[in-house]
């Protein structure tokens, strides 16, 4: 399977050519175009079992996701993959390990990538619902996508990210929610709130824009809902 | 600026993230613009809306509103800005048609005729996309603009695309719309309805789709107060 | 202090390395990753009336962050505007440029953000009495949703308000309608700036107002 990205940071797509055999897992809504004879299958996410109604009934809740898997014909195919978020899209080869990634931020991954929805690590901190994360295992590769250009950084002590920037990051990094600035009035002020403080050693994705600080700015323009 | 032999003179700018155009009007001539999309233009410029029809078309929804932008003191430099961000492409039709999403259009030289109520265009496109299509046919510049970035297809034989990555397409294409695999992917795989291309002729993609961007910055809407 | 602009023009983020003893001025909520070692201190905006001038006549808010570096070795900040777009960088001299709302990010401690009176004619327009001026001595970045043109001004031009980002202060500004009454409202157009005088403008290649239009064509 290659995968190749187009067109980053601004406008990222993802060009996947597949081969025969081969099988491409992607977030539902994520395909641009696709070689005639390619095959699409749908299905859930495993954490939920009962059906086509009551998965819809998660997704709703922000619990379930639904996923396409992309088979091509005979003489192989090609996929192109679209970015929920407006960004960058990053490929990452995953080689026997465990990657956090932010659920708004999964685009795709080879078959072989277990994707669990249960992991809870941030969930009895961060009181935003609306974020999920996903844990990516295994060995392959995989396309995450991000709200604005993606940048590494390479922690090995500690490192500050604020909570509105981290796309993935490796398992074996420890994190601790803390104040911003050290003090309340810093904090909430300084308009950082809470802010991610990783230790350890492994990498960060972040990315550099902030999706609710530019939803904030452009929502009052739009029309009432 | 531009090796544009037969048509206008312009630029680029900003590709393919904000592509932004520049035009040189000689005196004398005019261009067709998208309304509120000039952006900068010299003062020896023009501006005529044109409303055609009167008032009952302003009613009706027409789905795309042009302005005339004249180099008449001079000849004058008009700088154009889309709406949403992404690329920009030019093609200097010779007596050719092209198909547009509506909102798609940028700005055309006087010359090319530019449709948006032919009922055949929407055939096959449900509402639910709000995808109008335009046709744009003539001899003349045509600008036009993707949202996200573009991407050129050569197609020769068949080709499968979602509706809402279309941009534009050549005339001699057969297109229809089919839904993925039967009711149930459509709720399901997300990709709900999909244009089948057939034929030899070119396709214009975006790499980013309104759908998404109108589900994410749902919540930030302002709510109705009732 | 070595800073870097990457990203351009899409999603522009500023890196700044700060030596031990430096500070560097963002906006609120302009952090998006930072080295532990710097220290973050909100601070009303440069005293207590500018910064309300600031907030009701400029559009910036009211509280800035200044981060120092107090540790024995250089420490990175990660600085980023709300709206995706692109980052000017320039360096002032003891001179000064005219920002619009909205277009300021960070600076170094050499630089002052006043206020400044823009006469009538700008009322009409969205742009209200004041604009923002950055003067002094240091580095400042501003940047605009879109990808950010910058235009010689010889003689006069007309710019949709909602593109002018930046200004040099000796050009003269005036608002007027974009045609006649009737084409000015219909024609989507509205209201425009003509720029006059001798000097640079910054324009962006998007707006705002361009994005939500199209957006609220599609709802």
């Amino acid at each position: 399977m290659d995968i190749e990205i187009l067109h980053g940071p601004g406008s990222a797509a993802a060009r996947v050519q597949l081969e025969s055999g081969e099988c491409l897992t992607a977030e539902g809504g994520a395909m641009i175009s696709m070689s005639g004879d390619m095959d699409i299958t749908t299905t859930t996410m495993k954490k939920g079992k009962g059906g086509i109604l009551k998965a819809m009934k998660r997704m709703l809740a922000g619990e379930s996701f639904l996923i396409n898997h992309f088979t091509p014909g005979s003489r192989g195919g090609e996929v192109l993959l679209a970015t929920s978020l407006p960004g960058d899209m990053m490929v990452y080869e995953l080689d026997n390990e465990n990657l956090i990634v932010q659920g708004g931020s999964y685009v795709a991954c080879e078959e072989s990538i277990d994707i669990d929805m249960s992991w809870q690590g941030f969930k009895s901190v961060l009181a935003d619902n609306s974020v999920f994360w996903l844990s990516l295992k295994g060995r392959g590769k995989c396309v995450v996508n991000a709200f604005g250009a993606i940048y590494p950084v390479e922690v090995d002590g500690e490192y500050i990210v604020d909570t509105g920037h981290i796309v993935a990051f490796n398992e074996t990094l420890d994190f601790k929610l803390t104040k911003a600035g050290g003090s309340w009035a810093t904090a909430i002020f300084g308009g950082e709130g809470l802010v991610c403080r990783f230790q350890g050693k492994g990498t960060v994705w972040c990315q550099s824009h902030n999706a609710s600080s530019f939803g904030s700015t452009l929502g009052p323009k739009l029309k009432t809902r | 600026m531009s090796d544009n032999t037969q048509g206008l003179d312009f630029r680029f700018d900003c590709k393919p993230d904000f592509g932004f155009l520049t035009v040189n009007i000689p005196q004398g001539d005019t261009l067709k613009v998208e309304a509120s999309a000039m952006a900068g233009m010299d003062t020896t410029i023009k501006m005529k809306t044109r409303i055609k029809g009167g008032f009952g078309r302003f009613l009706t929804g027409e789905s795309l509103f042009i302005n005339e932008f004249t180099a008449e003191q001079g000849p004058g430099e008009i700088q154009i800005a889309p709406g949403p961000p992404g690329d920009i492409e030019h093609v200097y039709l010779e007596n050719e048609t092209i198909f547009l999403q509506n909102s798609a259009f940028v700005a055309s030289a006087m010359n090319i005729e530019v449709e948006s109520k032919w009922q055949g265009f929407t055939k096959g496109f449900f509402s639910g996309e709000n995808l109008f299509l335009i046709r744009c046919s003539g001899s003349g510049d045509l600008w036009f603009n993707t949202y996200g970035a573009m991407i050129q297809i050569d197609v020769d034989g068949e080709y499968v695309v979602d509706t809402g990555h279309i941009v534009a397409f050549t005339d001699g294409l057969d297109y229809k719309v089919t839904k993925v695999g039967g009711y149930k992917s459509l709720f399901l795989s997300g990709e709900g309805f999909v244009c089948r291309f057939q034929g030899r002729g070119k396709i214009w993609i975006q790499t980013r789709q309104v759908s998404s961007f109108l589900n994410w910055v749902y919540p930030y809407r302002p709510a109705s107060n009732n | 202090m070595i800073t870097e602009v990457i990203g351009k023009p899409a999603f522009a983020y500023i890196n700044v390395d700060l030596e031990p003893g430096e500070s560097v001025i963002a906006e609120s909520d302009a952090m998006s990753s930072m080295s532990t070692e710097l220290e973050m201190a909100a601070s009303f905006n440069g005293g207590f009336f500018s910064g309300l001038a600031k907030k009701f006549f400029g559009g910036e808010s009211l509280f800035v962050n200044t981060f120092t570096n107090t540790a024995s070795s250089p420490q990175r900040v990660t600085l980023v505007q709300a709206t995706p777009g692109d980052v000017v960088e320039i360096d002032l001299d003891n001179d000064s440029i005219c920002l619009q709302p909205g277009a300021y990010i960070c600076s170094t401690p050499g630089l002052k953000l006043g206020v400044r009176w823009a006469g009538f004619a700008s009322f009409i327009g969205r742009e209200g009495l004041f604009k923002l001026e950055v003067s002094g001595t240091g580095r400042l970045w501003y940047g605009a949703y879109g990808g950010l043109l910058e235009k010689e001004i010889d003689g006069e031009y007309i710019i949709d308000t909602s593109h002018l980002v930046s200004y040099e202060p000796q050009l003269t500004l005036k608002t007027q309608l974009a045609g006649g009454l009737f084409s000015s409202f219909f024609s989507g157009e509205g209201l425009v700036t003509r720029v006059e005088g001798k000097g640079k403008v910054v324009i962006q290649t998007r707006s705002m107002s361009g994005l939500s239009s199209w957006a609220n064509g599609k709802i």
